[in-house]
């Protein structure tokens, strides 16, 4: 058919520049984690107020459902609160608290290397693997017949799989990165990316051994207290420092107070980390004096969190003014209050007097949740404020979504927190009274109404990043590099300084 | 384009006062340590596992929802007044309940849970324990003996 080219229209032409299904831009591998981190992030905080739901009504929150499958048969679904808190725990690390600290390693590694990571679609690729893993494993949780067993350690052993190789894959990545850069490990936080990922990944291969040679109750048991102790205190609570020790210095524009005392606080984070995860085999086949060794772990961690908080409020030291409001300070600020709290209250928790009094209550979620949904995810939220305008090349000044996203997850992590912990006070003091059953319920419930108020104020937080994320690629001014490579940030125009 | 901006530090040593408090952390550990070298520690509870129970229903979240730790302790050994519930299998530990299990030597267990039982259903002989097929636990028959049959597997 004859076609007249003057009538062809400019939507008759083809999209010059095609985009590859898997992106190759810089910062792409970082963008896509830290996307996906706060959909995560708001999926997990809802389904903690749905926990907090079967907590408050025991037996009417929960859902069981027997499935008839063409191939597979009877299949049995489980929304108790068993599995709905872990759920909650596992969307929280896995989902949250995990694709922010890929995010932040995606981030962080080319910035203080000077290359571009290598690359990132091994990145994009990565994330790919990871969430699927992820997604498969929480509905694998309500699946009694393939869901694993104990704390961190319930996904399916296909879905543990999926996300070693995740995770294999940014630490090829991040380790490709910094055998190209000049200067191999150049600072302090990419000591702690690394060693956390390392950490990640060896534990998930144990919790993955474990479940593939199906050990028996107790040493199943030993080995899932082992690995999720051990993700919290190595890959967590590291990867939340290695943020900090970054963002700080970045947002202050002042060097870091202490090389020395940074160094110092890894080497005693890496010994007891690990000793602190072994605190956590608590049963008579474990000799009394390594659980002791392993408390005692527990308690030292104390000093490197110290050091580390100690060396970043040195580094804000005359600068205090930039942590009035809200922004990237405000929210690392908040991490570092909330990492000295946890880690005291975590060392209190580890005599063992207090464990007598408040094992298996809702004392070791209050402090968890007050490490994961306090230190961690605050310190992810700064470096996601410092992070999101540069990735997205976004001139971006906060909005009342930064604002709601800072005080409401404040607010709630605190009325959350502390209600788990003086409900598991109270619970433990209780049942060394005898007190009966509906006595203890009653007094719980009024403990449990208030933490799930805080947890509903989280999940709002969430969604108010969220929001905040979306609006800020939506409405704010585009924000373009300077070309000129040894331009510094006070050097740069006005409008394009949030882009380096 | 990645632009290389290492980030300085202001100073490479370690101040005095915090390898002080280091030392002292140190110190307060090694105390804490000497002092707790003997003992024995509690059995590890067993989590709350999806695949757990018998009967094919989920009996380690029956008990955790119905609370049953609260009064009997988190790993059902006892607590204070209250029973350890291990070893059901060989009958009750709480002397109120061994005529009861004699005349019910079948299901005894099943009916105490239960509370549905007239001739137990008095709380004076029931010793506090709440009827689990009645509001708000409303455990079915079912799931009583989903659970009776967990606490028979418990060493």
């Amino acid at each position: 058919m004859a076609v007249n080219p003057k009538k062809l229209r400019p939507y008759d032409e083809p999209p010059k520049v095609r985009r590859p299904l898997v992106p190759d831009t810089p910062d792409s591998a970082a963008t896509a984690f830290l996307v996906v981190s706060v959909l995560w992030l708001a999926a997990a905080t809802g389904i903690g107020v749905l926990w907090v739901a079967t907590l408050l009504f025991p037996g009417q929150v929960a859902l069981n459902l027997e499935l008839q499958l063409p191939i597979i048969g009877t299949l049995g679904i489980d929304v108790s609160r068993p599995t709905v808190e872990s759920g909650f725990m596992n969307a929280l690390v896995f989902g949250w608290l995990s694709n922010a600290a890929f995010a932040a390693i995606c981030f962080v590694t080319p910035r203080l290397t000077g290359e571009r990571l290598r690359d990132d679609r091994m990145g994009f690729g990565a994330m790919g693997l990871w969430n699927i893993g992820v997604a498969a494993g929480l509905a694998g949780v309500y699946i009694p017949i393939i869901a694993g067993s104990g704390p961190l350690g319930e996904f399916p052993l296909p879905a543990k799989g999926l996300m070693l190789l995740g995770a294999v894959t940014v630490l090829g990545a991040m380790g490709r990165t910094l055998m190209a850069g000049e200067r191999r490990l150049p600072y302090v936080s990419l000591l702690f990316f690394a060693l956390g990922l390392l950490a990640l990944l060896g534990l998930l291969t144990i919790s993955a051994a474990a479940q593939f040679f199906a050990l028996d109750e107790t040493p199943m048991a030993l080995v899932n207290a082992f690995v999720a102790r051990g993700i919290v205190t190595y890959w967590v609570l590291g990867a939340a420092l290695g943020a900090l020790f970054y963002v700080v210095p970045r947002a202050t524009g002042s060097p870091l107070a202490s090389g020395g005392m940074a160094l110092l606080a890894w080497l005693l984070w890496a010994a007891f980390a690990g000793l602190s995860a072994v605190g956590a085999l608590v049963d008579p086949s474990v000799p009394f004096v390594i659980t002791s060794l392993g408390s005692v772990g527990t308690i030292l961690l104390v000093a490197p969190v110290f050091l580390a908080v100690a060396t970043l409020a040195l580094t804000i030291h005359g600068r205090w003014s930039l942590t009035l409001g809200t922004g990237t300070l405000a929210f690392a600020l908040v991490a570092m209050a909330f990492l000295l709290s946890t880690a005291l209250l975590e060392a209190i928790g580890a005599l063992r007097s207090v464990q007598g009094l408040v094992r298996d209550t809702e004392w070791e979620m209050g402090v968890w949740l007050l490490g994961l949904l306090g230190s961690a995810t605050f310190a992810f939220f700064a470096i996601l404020d410092h992070a999101a305008p540069r990735v997205l090349r976004r001139d971006w000044g906060g909005s009342i979504a930064v604002d709601t996203q800072l005080w409401s997850t404040l607010a709630g992590v605190v009325l959350c927190c502390f209600a788990l912990i003086g409900a598991g006070i109270a619970h433990g003091s209780l049942r060394a009274g005898g007190a009966p059953a509906e006595e203890v319920q009653a007094t719980l419930s009024w403990f449990l109404m208030v933490a799930g108020a805080g947890l509903g104020l989280v999940a709002l937080g969430g969604l108010a990043a969220l929001v905040a994320l979306f609006v800020m690629y939506t409405t704010a001014r585009r924000a373009e590099y300077v070309p000129n490579p040894e331009a510094s940030a006070g050097e740069l125009p006005a409008g394009a300084q949030t882009a380096h | 384009m990645t632009v290389h901006t290492p980030i300085e530090t202001g100073s490479r040593g370690i101040p005095g006062w915090a390898l002080g408090l280091t030392v002292f952390v140190l110190l307060v550990g090694g105390v804490y340590f000497a002092g707790n070298l003997t003992g024995e520690n509690p059995p590890i509870v067993a989590q709350p596992s999806p695949s757990g129970g018998g009967g094919g229903l989920n009996a380690v979240a029956i008990v955790n929802e119905a609370g049953c730790q609260s009064c009997h302790g988190p790993d059902l050994a006892g607590s204070g007044a209250f029973p350890s519930l291990h070893d059901v299998e060989n009958g009750p530990v709480s002397e109120n309940l061994v005529d009861f299990a004699a005349e019910h030597p079948d299901d005894w267990a099943e009916i105490w849970i239960a509370g549905t039982d007239p001739a137990v259903s008095d709380p004076g002989m029931r010793g506090g324990m709440p009827a689990f097929a009645a509001p708000p636990y409303e455990l079915t028959p079912e799931e009583i003996a989903a659970v009776v049959e967990y606490l028979e597997s418990l060493p």
